[in-house]
């Protein structure tokens, strides 16, 4: 298992990482993002991308 | 009891002499958040444009922009009904998660070497004349040959690719049925282009961005040749025009602004903020668009669906509200602006806009010293996706 941190502070809810990692990041139906913090291994491609992708690159791996 | 709309401010878009920088329009800003148009509603604040940016009761919506103008196929319309900006749901995301790998803030990074040096080249070619005309000299061919890096093809075909690219621009202005045929047959020698890099790819795979593209697979499913061939013809449309002007309107905003300008020629760090600055105060998309696709109500006022909402990113990114003192402040720190958009179809090439435009800037204020408008300036319209056509600039020779 991983855990990924988002730097609220940051984020703008441009919901771009809901697209790129879909079982990780969604967008709630105020358009506010809701994600799991602790994720499988499996999944760490797709949250990478997620990382990568985000307009203000708020998204951090903490392990 | 008075509705919301008779106290909003109408505002009529397709004026002629409508101007974004314009007190009309600040005055309308300081009425209300939003003013009526003869299109649809116009959003002035900040915080508004924020929040209906990312709305999920608003679709991109300018899938029908060829059929409003009265084309209804074509090689032009083909491509824009598939094209990444105006799609939705999961026909959009699909090609998004398989063109963000090309686009990654860690490659693009890469880059920056090679941006430096084409700054760099451009400025000596200039610099002893003592002024430039800064479009044709400066903006066009760095906007340009930063595509043709990125493509990987040779530098030297920057002026063909800018003039594809500009006269497929044409087919989003006003004269887009006069300039009908000159648009298809601009796209059609951009899919030969495309479709030529594509092959050679596919053949001899690399690490460089096209090969990048072609291999792309997300849990077995790749871009088509034909997906592949019409997102290489979007980021030379997406690209090209959008950076140019912006570097223009950069120029702009520092003439006006010439201690920010020594202040960047010191402190080349500042290159990042003063490309955040520039287009949260001058952007050149002053305007992004969306469609409601349900009714809905928003902060009271009940919008229908299908009613077109126009989110002003040059007004909101200079809201009082957001920002007491909006002037351009390369020390200062601000709320994001939208100048690349946001939501789902927040512009995919940002990082390479971003990266190019931070390395040229404190470049050019490390070189120029004191530029200025050296008369015979032509513009755009102040609104839709403005700027320099014509910029003759003095400046002197730094040391």
């Amino acid at each position: 298992m991983k855990t990924i941190d988002v730097d609220r502070s940051l984020c703008d809810n441009h919901g771009q990482c809901a697209i790129a990692a879909p079982s990780v990041f969604r967008m709630n139906s105020e358009g506010i993002l809701e994600f799991e913090e602790t994720f499988e291994d499996g999944l760490l491609d797709e949250v990478e991308e997620a990382i990568d992708v985000c307009p203000v690159q708020a998204i951090f791996l903490k392990d | 009891m008075s509705t919301p709309t008779v106290e909003a401010p109408y505002l009529d878009i397709s004026d002629p002499s409508f101007a974004m920088q314009s007190e009309a329009l600040r005055a309308a800003r300081e009425q209300s958040w939003y003013a009526r148009t003869n299109f649809g509603l116009a959003v002035l604040r900040y915080d508004e444009v924020s929040k209906l940016l990312k709305s999920p009761k608003l679709i991109q919506g300018s899938a029908k922009w060829p059929a409003h103008n009265g084309v209804h196929s074509g090689l032009f319309h083909d491509w824009w009904i598939k094209n990444l900006l105006v799609l939705e749901g999961e026909d959009h995301h699909r090609i998004r998660r398989l063109l963000n790998p090309a686009f990654s803030p860690r490659l693009i990074k890469d880059l920056v070497p090679r941006f430096q040096a084409l700054a760099n080249e451009l400025v000596d070619a200039f610099i002893d004349k003592g002024e430039c005309e800064f479009v044709k000299d400066f903006a066009e061919p760095y906007a340009t040959r930063v595509l043709t890096i990125l493509l990987g093809i040779p530098e030297s075909e920057w002026p063909k690719i800018a003039r594809l690219a500009s006269t497929v621009g044409l087919a989003l202005g006003v004269t887009f049925k006069q300039d009908l045929d000159k648009v298809e047959a601009a796209v059609a020698e951009l899919y030969e282009y495309a479709e030529e890099l594509i092959k050679d790819r596919q053949a001899n795979p690399g690490e460089d961005f096209v090969s990048r593209l072609v291999l792309a697979n997300r849990d077995g499913d790749r871009l088509s040749d034909e997906e592949l061939r019409n997102a290489l013809v979007l980021l030379i449309f997406g690209g090209m025009d959008t950076t140019r002007n912006q570097l223009g309107l950069a120029m702009q905003s520092f003439i006006r602004n010439p201690e920010q300008w020594e202040l960047l020629a010191t402190r080349p760090d500042l290159g990042g903020k003063a490309v955040e600055e520039v287009m949260r105060t001058n952007p050149t998309v002053t305007w992004v668009t969306r469609e409601a696709v349900e009714d809905f109500t928003f902060q009271d006022l009940p919008i229908a669906k299908g009613t077109t909402v126009h989110l002003f990113t040059q007004s909101s990114g200079t809201d009082p509200q957001a920002f007491p003192n909006p002037e351009m402040d390369l020390l200062g720190e601000h709320a994001p602006h939208y100048g690349f958009g946001g939501g789902v179809h927040h512009c995919l090439g940002h990082f390479v806009a971003r990266a190019d435009m931070s390395e040229a800037l404190p470049l050019l204020a490390r070189r120029l010293a004191g530029p200025h408008l050296a008369g015979g300036d032509e513009w755009l319209p102040d609104s839709g996706n403005t700027g320099p056509i014509r910029l003759p600039i003095g400046f002197t020779k730094r040391a």
